[in-house]
């Protein structure tokens, strides 16, 4: 089994203070670390396992700038065999124009594939459309929120996909296909510093996304970027460590749930 | 004519409420609305000026490649919509992005505000720490909406009742059964007191020093999903709308960041307090009580204290 795995870099933004420049027309990321996609490495995990049972090869897809190359060496070092950069500066704030970047790379490249990976969602801009859409565009069938592969054929797999309030649906689908896998499907291996130094030996091949890119009729745009509405919030317990765990011991028993 | 199209969310027969907040955002925009069932005994109530029952059963309706089929015969009768709505949910998430695929419309999910002066719709960045104001065109909109945004919106309406004949299941994508859960040692959605831990602790091995601060405040572990996810407790404790839903007294949120996804399911707990070092954790926005400092510190200051 051939995999493409989709995976993109992304801004670590959960514990950084972040800024909107220039008058809510961007967002300053100039100072947050960047990593893989939380899902994207549960995804390139879950292609390697297959692929260690089927045989057949894992490639990692990233798109983005210079910097994106970080990811492919991650997935190379967790088993991926190649790495593609489809190298792109631009700002593609429409997972429709980006769904379609990639139908026609894979398209003109001729890339031979039997399943190809998404994750569900990107952390940082939540979109959870490139699956889907791309699926779409290629005429494959397609599922989100995969929790579990439970089997692998020739010409479809069992799948699991995960519902709400920990109920999940099994189900089948045909090969090839285009799956968005939600976190926690497996146990994503550990990568080592030394993992992936070895894994830069490996030659990335890099694309440019001009050569790809489809003119869009429709689209959306982001006007401007503003900060979350304040809802009142909480009362803030200030002071030393001792007197702000004091008051919330407090609180514990005017609620009733501590004595 | 123009109008916007609601595909109803339903599952086991349930007519899921997160369906008002797609009627609610229809009438906000002050459109007609056309609301999409599959065929079953559903309470969708009076939320659109007409209900057209699908005839297919629901787990043919729930599958996006039977979906896009069902739209285009939608399409080919009314016209196009201005408007076609999804929740974002298990379901809508997945078939919202395929229905734009399918039809190259403009897509904008876990829409979670509306500006009807400037017309834009708003969406969550980074964890609700920054929305962003979009504006769609070329073609009808395709949008899901994040659940309890827009349902005060919904009002009564005509709900007029049709039907119509379902295209022929695709044989690419089957339904096989549902899968229930493992059963848990613990329900959280019992416990009057949650303690519950986030992606912030850091570590698996973390996690005995707040199982025995959970013990000595008389407490439930639970946690959020990232800590789930990488297997440092058990999937039943997991709070959020793929987890559980919880009302506890107190929920004592420790490194969690405050996701939607989380929120959903805690935020009708009677009180909620939040630690984390992040001023600007969107958590604090839903908590009563707030503690900006690192969650190990107050673990321990905690313990010693109670002894
Ligand atoms: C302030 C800001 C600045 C941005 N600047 C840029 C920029 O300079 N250049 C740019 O390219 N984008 C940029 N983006 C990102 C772009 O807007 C989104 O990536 C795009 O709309 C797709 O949505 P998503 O990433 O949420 O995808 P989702 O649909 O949420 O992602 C699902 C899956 O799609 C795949 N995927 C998505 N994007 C990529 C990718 N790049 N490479 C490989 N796989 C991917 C992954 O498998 C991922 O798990 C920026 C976003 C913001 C908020
Ligand atoms: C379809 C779908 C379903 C989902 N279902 C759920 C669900 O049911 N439940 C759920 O929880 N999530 C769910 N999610 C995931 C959700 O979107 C978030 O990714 C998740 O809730 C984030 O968890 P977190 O707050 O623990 O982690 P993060 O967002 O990483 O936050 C960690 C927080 O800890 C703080 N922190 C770190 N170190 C310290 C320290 N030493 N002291 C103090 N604070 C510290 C940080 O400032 C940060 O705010 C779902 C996502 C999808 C796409």
């Amino acid at each position: 089994m051939n995999i493409l795995v989709f995976a993109k870099r992304v801004a670590a933004t959960q514990e950084e203070e972040l800024r909107i420049r220039d008058e809510g027309a961007a967002v300053d990321l100039s100072k947050v670390p960047f990593k893989i996609n939380d899902w994207d490495n549960y995804s390139v995990e879950e292609a390697v396992r297959i692929v260690e049972k089927t045989g057949g090869t894992v490639t990692a897809i990233s798109i983005g700038d210079a910097e994106s190359d970080e990811v492919l060496r991650r997935a190379i070092a967790m088993g991926a065999r190649d790495g593609f950069l489809v190298s792109s500066g631009e700002i593609f704030h429409d997972p429709g124009v980006r769904s379609r970047l990639i139908q026609n790379f894979i398209r003109k490249e001729n890339i031979p594939f039997d399943v190809i990976f998404t994750g569900v969602q990107s952390e940082d801009d939540q979109f959870g459309c490139v699956g889907g859409i791309l699926g779409a565009c290629l005429g494959l069938p397609y599922s989100s929120m995969v929790i579990g592969i439970d089997a692998v054929e020739k010409d479809h797999m069992i799948i699991r996909r995960e519902l709400e309030g920990g109920l999940q649906e099994r189900v089948k689908i045909a090969v090839p296909c285009v799956l968005s896998i939600q976190s926690g499907i497996n146990e994503p291996r550990y990568v080592s510093i030394m993992g992936i130094r070895k894994a830069s030996k490996v030659e990335r091949k890099v694309f440019q996304a001009a050569d790809y890119a489809a003119p869009a009729s429709a689209g959306i745009e982001v006007v401007r970027w503003t900060y979350p509405e304040k809802k009142g919030g909480a009362t803030m317990l200030t002071g030393e460590l001792d007197t702000v765990c004091g008051q919330l011991l407090g609180i514990l028993k005017e609620k009733g749930v501590f004595q | 004519m123009s109008y916007a199209l609601i595909i109803a969310e339903v599952r086991r027969g349930v007519f899921e409420e997160r369906n008002l907040d797609s009627a609610g955002i229809a009438a906000l925009l002050g459109k007609e609305a056309v609301m999409l069932i599959p065929d079953g005994a559903y309470e969708a109530g009076n939320i659109a000026e007409t209900v057209v029952k699908v005839k297919v059963a629901e787990e043919v309706f729930l599958n996006p490649l039977n979906l896009k089929n069902i739209l285009g015969q939608v399409f080919a009768a009314r016209g196009n919509p201005d408007l076609i709505v999804f929740t974002h949910s298990s379901f809508g998430m997945e078939s919202a992005a395929y229905t734009a695929g399918a039809f190259g419309f403009p897509v904008v999910t876990d829409v979670s505000g509306y500006d009807k002066e400037k017309g834009v719709f708003l969406k969550s960045y980074y964890s609700d720490k920054i929305f962003g104001e979009f504006k769609a065109s070329g073609g009808p909109v395709v949008i899901s909406v994040r659940s309890g945004s827009f349902k005060e919106f919904a009002v009564d309406k005509a709900a007029k009742a049709e039907e119509m004949e379902g295209a022929a299941p695709v044989e690419t994508r089957t339904f096989v059964e549902y899968v229930e859960e493992e059963k848990a040692d613990v329900d959280i959605t019992k416990a009057d007191f949650l303690l519950s831990v986030g992606r912030g602790i850091g570590s698996k091995e973390e996690i005995p020093a707040y199982e025995d601060l959970a013990g000595r405040l008389k407490a439930v572990l639970s946690g959020s999903r990232p800590v789930i996810d990488k297997m440092w407790l058990p999937k039943p404790r997991q709070v959020g709308t793929s987890g559980k839903t919880v009302r506890p007294k107190v929920y004592l949120a420790m490194g969690i960041s405050g996701a939607f996804q989380h929120i959903a399911g805690m935020k009708d707990s009677e009180c909620i307090i939040a630690v984390n070092k992040d001023t600007e954790a969107p958590i604090f926005q839903y908590a009563h009580f707030g503690i900006i400092a690192d969650i190990h510190k107050v673990r321990d200051k905690l313990k010693e204290i109670v002894g």
